[in-house]
């Protein structure tokens, strides 16, 4: 198995890899290892905001990233998109909007395997491929006929196998175990846009660390690399489809890099307290995360409210005893009473409507920047 | 590495694969191999026991030697229904177009070495030098266009011989020497090419469709009540779904073969069709496709939006029907292109060519019969004679004051009686010789 998992090694905490200055850290909280630049190391943990992040060793592969995707999403963009995030809220915390989530926004690139491997074997497949078929619609009408000729797309199965001996290159592989999580909260990235490592590039963002073991990840690239390997054959078979792939191969001479994709993260606070994280994709500028209504706000508008409606009440009531005497202060009582219920029920609004809007918001979605 | 270990080199295709072309360098393919469904070379029958000239034998069921009594069983696939379809690919469709490419082609005769100049589509024949019989397949435009299957003959030329003996005897205005032997010995065993359709269809109709409505009303001028029947008109609509199988349409041309006659031997069970086998063919004629795949396509899809049409109607619950239209919606249709047995008589009588054919697989017998007009216009004299004679004698009776108005009358309804039956006559005549 050795030789088919990423060569690593233990870097101390104050032994920077891969000919950056950056220096490894651990979250006490949610065990995420990054590096992260001299300047920035007495900060939170970037992705759960829950604890500081303390220097910690930590198993790094030997070679350095071999590709990045640059941030495309500068700083600046990032208002307009909070802006638009947090405009539709009602009753929204103070913590949530744009300047203060612009200020605590920190850039992160986070991980995948890039692999490459000799592969030598034999394979087979149900290969498919498009053939096209004429079809026939006949009309009558006024006592004539009319033809028409139809085309219908079809695929025709046919048995190939063979043999491979290909070297084949960057097959990309989860290297975080959230990694399917993380592609559906950030979106998808243009990956053939990516640039060869440059640590010039890496700015002020924290590196997250692969966190998937070794084992793992080969569990996870074999299929990939299997994967890759049927559309390469159907390539070489002349065909547009294929089933039933199957490969037995020697996976030789694997080599293991990172590929860092780019993200932003920002947070704001509940009414308990806690952080919600917001994550921005650094290329596409899509944006996911909750956004929650103040349920204290909302409680605070219906005392308010609540409060009014007691004090028109108060009044009318005064009102009605006048009308004893002067009649016209019945008919303006009545109208101030109907107002005091108007006021009353308004405020159950404000107190229920939070509640109502944050279960809604408990599958957050992804926000795709409009401009 | 887990897994047993696995090289190229150790590694070899199974049987029935052959390499194909890659397009990418390291990866090496294999497909399953070409099966050519019909070999490629002329095929000559010459007895491996006496030398002679063989061919098959109906009764014997196979390749047969009339000289010393060899017989070799053909070895052929019973496929009934199941028989391969093809799809209308468009690449078939194309290529069926240009029909087989050649006018004429020569072939070298392995017997006698003698070359054979024959004519487009002839798939079997007859060396002139040595009378060796030879099946030949080698110009077709593809594989799928080659016939696959077909039905062989089991009606021997003895047994057609009393059937067409007392077929072509029928009716008494036909030429006496007609049923002579010279004109049965004339039938020949041919092999017809034919295209067979499948399809399903789906149809939709609108129409307004008339229902009677009976309703009583008081009529002023003749003061009563009476009852009139009226049609009342509503648009409707539905749907029939039909299931075409095995649709036959003749590959031959028009000007060879009398398309008429050759339906009157329907229908072929096509559950006798077997797989191709040049054996089948060594001493027969054999035609191969005048009417391409599309043109025949057109043919049988015509037929089959007329059917199409009359279950339509069918589907109409009244007889009053209006402004009819209807759509026909094609699917899954495919192709068979196969040979059927017929033997065929042609023969001349007083200049004009006449066809019989005789179905080789059931002896159901059509064809054209000439007539001896003498005896047509003999019997139409004599039909009209009795009239046009009552008539003669019924006038100057009249004139004379006499009863002659008894014979007139008689006269004429046995004039009319005569005209009739003379048409009658005349046209069953005409068809005949059609």
């Amino acid at each position: 198995m050795d030789n088919y998992t990423p060569k690593t090694s233990i870097f101390e905490e104050t032994q920077p890899p891969w000919q950056t200055d950056y220096l490894p850290f651990g979250c006490p909280n949610c065990r995420r290892v990054f590096l992260v630049p001299p300047d920035i190391i007495n900060t939170t943990c970037p992705l759960c905001r829950r604890a500081k992040l303390d220097p910690q060793p930590a198993r790094l592969t030997t070679n350095e990233p071999e590709k990045l995707l640059p941030f495309q999403v500068e700083k600046n963009q990032l208002y307009a998109i909070f802006n638009e995030f947090t405009s539709n809220v009602w009753l929204k915390p103070e913590d949530f909007n744009a300047e203060i989530l612009l200020k605590r926004t920190r850039p992160v690139f986070w991980p995948m395997w890039l692999v490459d491997s000799d592969v030598d074997g034999h394979w087979q497949m149900e290969a498919g491929f498009d053939y096209q078929v004429q079809s026939s619609k006949e009309v009558y009408s006024g006592g004539q006929w009319q033809s028409r000729k139809e085309i219908e797309n079809r695929i025709r199965w046919e048995p190939r196998l063979g043999t491979a001996s290909i070297h084949v290159d960057n097959i990309r592989i989860p290297a975080l175990e959230e990694h399917h999580n993380r592609h559906q909260i950030t979106g998808t990235y243009p990956l053939d846009q990516a640039n060869d490592f440059d640590p010039q590039q890496l700015g002020i963002a924290c590196l997250e660390v692969p966190d998937l073991s070794p084992r793992e990840a080969w569990r996870l690239a074999r299929p990939q690399v299997q994967r890759e390997l049927g559309q390469i054959c159907t390539s070489a078979s002349g065909a547009e489809h294929q089933r039933d792939f199957a490969i037995k191969a020697d996976y030789r001479n694997l080599h293991w890099t990172q590929f860092l994709l780019p993200m932003y993260t920002t947070h704001y606070m509940n009414d308990e307290g806690q952080p919600q994280i917001l994550v921005v994709n650094g290329r596409s500028g899509s944006i996911y995360g909750p956004r929650l209504a103040s349920r204290k706000r909302g409680l605070h508008i219906a005392g308010i409210l609540a409060g009014v409606a007691g004090a028109i009440f108060i009044i009318a009531l005064i009102g009605l005893l006048l009308a004893m005497v002067f009649p016209l202060a019945g008919l303006i009582a009545s109208f101030l009473g109907v107002l005091g219920l108007g006021v009353g029920i308004a405020a159950i609004v404000p107190a229920v409507w939070p509640g109502q809007w944050n279960r809604r918001q408990e599958e957050p979605r992804i926000i795709t920047r409009t401009s | 590495m887990s897994e047993k270990q696995s090289s190229t080199r150790s590694w070899t295709p199974p049987e029935g694969f052959q390499k194909v072309k890659s397009h990418f360098e390291g990866v090496v393919v294999y497909a399953p191999q070409q099966v050519r469904a019909i070999e490629d070379k002329v095929k000559s029958y010459a007895c491996p026991n006496c030398g002679a000239n063989v061919s098959y034998d109906v009764s014997a069921g196979g390749i047969a030697c009339e000289y010393c009594g060899y017989v070799a069983p053909v070895k052929a696939v019973k496929l009934g229904r199941s028989a391969d379809e093809f799809e209308f690919t468009l690449e078939t469709i194309s290529q069926s177009s240009h029909g087989w490419g050649t006018k004429r082609q020569i072939l070298q005769c392995d017997s006698c070495g003698g070359k054979l100049s024959i004519p487009e589509g002839t798939i079997s024949t007859t060396c002139p030098f040595c009378s060796s019989n030879k099946v030949n397949l080698t110009i077709s435009p593809e594989e799928s266009l080659r016939p696959r299957f077909l039905i062989p003959f089991k009606i021997t030329l003895e047994q057609i011989q009393p059937l067409a003996t007392s077929w072509l005897g029928k009716g008494w205005f036909h030429p006496d020497e007609l049923a002579a032997k010279t004109i049965i010995r004339r039938f020949k065993g041919v092999y017809l090419p034919f295209w067979t359709f499948d399809a399903l269809v789906y149809a939709r109709w609108r129409a307004q469709v008339g229902y009677e409505k009976t309703e009583r009303h008081y009529n002023a001028r003749e003061k009563r009540w009476e009852t009139r029947t009226r049609i009342v008109w509503r648009w409707q609509n539905g749907d029939v779904r039909l299931s075409i199988d095995d649709f036959l349409v003749t590959g031959s041309n028009r000007n060879h073969i009398n398309h008429q006659i050759l339906k009157k031997l329907y229908p072929f069970n096509m559950q006798s069709l077997v797989a191709y086998e040049p054996d089948y063919l060594a001493g027969w004629q054999a035609q191969a496709y005048e009417t391409t795949l599309t043109e025949a396509w057109e043919i049988g899809k015509s037929a089959i939006r007329e059917k199409a049409k009359k279950a339509c109607y069918h589907n109409i619950p009244s007889n009053h029907v209006r402004n009819f239209s209807m759509s026909a919606d094609f699917s899954e249709e495919s192709w068979r292109y196969i040979l059927l047995p017929v033997y065929l008589s042609s023969y001349r009588y007083e200049e004009k060519i006449f066809q019989v054919m005789v179905n080789g697989l059931t002896g159901a017998i059509a064809g054209q019969k000439p007539v001896a007009w003498w005896k047509i216009w003999l019997a139409i004299a004599a039909l009209l004679a009795p009239g046009v004679i009552l008539g003669l004698i019924g006038l100057p009776l009249l004139l004379l004051g006499g009863a002659g108005i008894i014979p007139i009358s008689l006269g004429i309804v046995l004039y009319i009686i005569g005209i009739v039956i003379s048409v009658i006559l005349y046209n069953k005549a005409r068809q005949s010789e059609a």
